[in-house]
């Protein structure tokens, strides 16, 4: 089974953002970049499935040179070989998807996996466009997901508890909700070893991918600033808790 | 004629009586004594500590420094009748010196809230341990904390420029503020960092700050045992070209107990754990550098197996193995702890008769874990279930004198970090020689004649 996983860099989770200067982005120089933490499940479904089912895997990604890191990454959790769509203009969700299939038809696919969003885009937009532009079924954040020969069953969580079950046909663009294949495993010493030996080809994207851009992003702002917290004045607890109550009654009015 | 004075304190400073707070003040984190005060006192500035210390000195009371009480050797219990001086609302926190990269704190300000405080700065006080949101610098610096930091950046007393300090006669001693430089007669501060309470009471610090590590990068090495993680050790201090922040040892049993309490999966995934492992953090963008030392480290088959933390989630999870090793085992059943440390360079001859020789005699299983960098283990030994905790506890202290004798004679430490407090008080011998105790007491003597600050801690006063 030829399977793909559709991966993108992301600021880690605990950088502390800075607007730059002209609020269109974000600073990222000195910023860690790592495999985005909704992909790392993507990632690791594709690896369960092709250690389970046979195959290969291969990671794609488009974006800047630094992009190449994550790839790596992705050879040491499970992926065989990596595509690198080298582009740096094109943070778009529909030229990220145009780029994304335009290589995948080139490359034999059965299965492709997306995941649910990026941490800094929360776009979630580039699955449903893949499967669109590849002409394939896509089915959005899936929860299981059984392989039987050529027929796949995928899972979602609806609301109420219940769950819509899904017979698809390969090849199909699944995206893996957190938690698809249990937790996403380390890059263990070995692996990393390895996948310094595994080839990534770097290709360039083709066309102008920022013209396929329809959606301008005009300005980030930061969220208002939290009001500091209040110490209530008072000699013993029972003071405190009287003025306490005042101040819930007088000014800020919920009881 | 008890109750008088009690009254009479009472009108001066805020004072609680109340049957909870004498249990919660009268107690640190070990669980082996009875908290028995007669009363808390909760004085809000150093003067009000100088009043009460004054007060306790004309009527003969006996006092109990007291901060966020999560000490493991008892420094902090008071079990005979003591007042316990809480610190905990000498609360200001003063602004950060851009200049000088110092502040200035009250006593009873938590470890993390310090942290809080000057991260937004890209600083941080180098103090950090696992009870940092409880813990307060006055109990830091009046026990000498240690941590996860100390092979970077030492114990906590490498840490502070100023000290207040109140004496048990009510006199207010400023030793140093702010300023970095002042060599000037014998050091009063670093006496008191470390007394554990019985020299003087520490009301506020003037703090050094240091740079927030930044990038760091954090290893978990599958090892064959103690000796390998030496060599480890001592590869990356002579060949890596990288500043180590932390370096730890774990026994497979203390990650089985993280395991079995968390319910996580093995860090190394499916198969049988290693015998070890050790959990490296280094800081700093390296290039490649860390690679290469990793990949010399694995062709020398130092290491077969490992994991690199790739992100921030990565990292916090990885030392979430280490960091609830003590947590888990409490769950599991009744600990008894060492905390000991010896040259680094001898740890390897140390765990070798330590399990050869000390661990058949201890009456549980040993669980190794510690700051390996810095030669530090925590022994820590399970009760067996069907074992009455009597029994348990007296062959603990059997096994103990032994453990103490070995490490009398390789010259190692009996309270790597945890201090003597009351419950180390018989090891205080294997440590420090006897015209060196005798010099302690003649201090403390001096300061407190009538040894009635923290009575009982680390020595007894007279020798009969």
């Amino acid at each position: 089974m030829n399977i793909i996983a559709c991966v993108r860099q992301t600021p880690d989770t605990e950088t502390v953002i800075k607007i730059n200067g002209a609020a269109n982005g974000i600073e990222l120089d000195g910023v860690k970049l790592v495999l985005g933490p909704y992909d790392e499940y993507a990632m690791e479904a594709a690896a369960q499935i092709k250690e389970k089912n046979g195959g290969e895997v291969t990671a794609i990604t488009v974006g800047g040179e630094k992009a190449a890191e994550t790839l790596r990454h992705c050879l040491a959790v499970g992926a065989d070989k990596a595509v690198h769509v080298q582009d740096t203009g094109a943070d778009d969700a529909l030229a990220i998807a145009t780029a994304l299939a335009n290589q995948i038809k080139k490359l034999p696919h059965d299965l492709i996996f997306v995941s649910n969003k990026g941490t800094d885009s929360d776009r979630g937009a580039v699955g449903p466009m893949l499967g669109e532009l590849l002409g394939l079924p896509y089915v959005g954040l899936v929860t299981e997901i059984e392989i039987d020969g050529g027929a796949v069953t995928v899972s979602r969580d609806v609301e109420g508890g219940s769950k819509e079950k899904f017979k698809v046909t390969l090849p199909a663009v699944i995206c893996a909700q957190k938690g698809v294949r249990g937790e996403p495993r380390y890059a263990s010493l070995p692996a990393i070893m390895k996948a310094k030996k595994k080839p990534i080809e770097t290709v360039a994207a083709e066309g102008d991918l920022a013209s396929l851009r329809k959606v301008e992003l005009e300005k980030l702002e930061y969220p208002p600033a939290r009001p500091p917290g209040r110490m209530v004045p008072g000699e013993s607890a029972a003071d405190k808790a009287k003025e306490l109550v005042r101040l819930l009654r007088s000014e800020a009015k919920v009881i | 004629m008890k109750t008088q004075w009690i009254d009479e304190l009472g009108q001066r400073v805020p004072l609680s009586r109340q049957p909870q707070d004498l249990q919660t003040y009268g107690r640190d984190w070990t669980r082996v004594y009875v908290p028995r005060p007669s009363a808390v006192v909760f004085p809000r500035h150093a003067d009000e500590v100088c009043e009460v210390l004054r007060f306790c000195s004309e009527h003969g009371i006996a006092v109990v420094p007291s901060g966020g009480r999560t000490g493991l050797s008892a420094g902090a219990v008071a079990a005979e009748g003591e007042l316990v001086l809480s610190l905990e609302r000498l609360r200001t926190l003063g602004e950060v010196d851009p200049f000088g990269l110092t502040l200035t704190t009250g006593a009873g300000v938590t470890n993390h809230e310090v942290h809080v405080h000057c991260e937004h700065l890209g600083l941080t006080w180098p103090v950090d341990l696992a009870s940092k949101g409880s813990c307060q610098v006055g109990g830091n610096l009046a026990t000498n904390a240690g941590g996860i930091r100390v092979l970077r950046y030492g114990h906590a007393r490498h840490w502070v420029t100023g000290l207040q300090v109140a004496l048990m006669d009510g006199t207010l001693l400023n030793l140093g503020n702010a300023v970095q430089k002042d060599n000037v007669g014998p050091d009063l501060r670093q006496l008191m960092i470390g007394s554990e309470g019985i020299l003087g009471v520490i009301t506020r610090a003037t703090l050094r700050l240091a740079l927030l590590p930044s990038d760091r990068q954090v290893l978990f090495l599958a090892v064959d045992g103690m000796e390998t993680g030496l060599e480890l050790l001592r590869h990356a201090r002579i060949q890596g070209r990288f500043q180590l922040q932390a370096f730890e040892f774990m026994g497979r049993n203390c990650l089985e107990a993280v395991m079995k309490v968390g319910g996580s999966p093995s860090p190394f995934g499916p198969g049988e754990l290693p015998p070890a492992a050790v959990l490296i953090e280094v800081e700093g963008r390296l290039d490649g550098e860390l690679d290469r030392w990793l990949e010399q480290v694995m062709s020398q088959k130092l290491v077969q197996d490992g994991l690199v933390a790739k992100s921030s989630a990565d990292l916090n999870r990885l030392w979430a193995y280490r960091d609830n090793i003590t947590e888990s085992l409490g769950r599991l059943g009744l600990m008894h702890k060492n905390d000991i440390s010896v040259e680094v360079g001898r740890l390897a001859e140390f765990v070798h008769v330590l399990e050869k020789e000390v661990a058949p005699v201890f009456p549980g299983e040993l669980y190794l874990f510690g700051h390996l960098g810095d030669g530090n283990l925590h022994i820590n030994v399970m009760k067996p279930s069907a074992m009455d905790p009597e029994e348990f506890w007296d062959g603990c202290h059997v096994a103990d004198v032994q453990l103490y004798e070995l490490l009398h004679k390789l010259g190692g430490s009996v309270s790597a970090e945890h201090g003597i407090g009351l419950l180390k008080k018989s090891a205080l011998g294997f440590s420090r020689g006897p015209a060196e105790v005798a010099t302690m007491r003649a201090v403390k003597k001096a300061l407190d004649p009538e040894g009635l600050l923290n009575p009982g801690k680390v020595f007894d006063l007279s020798t009969t």
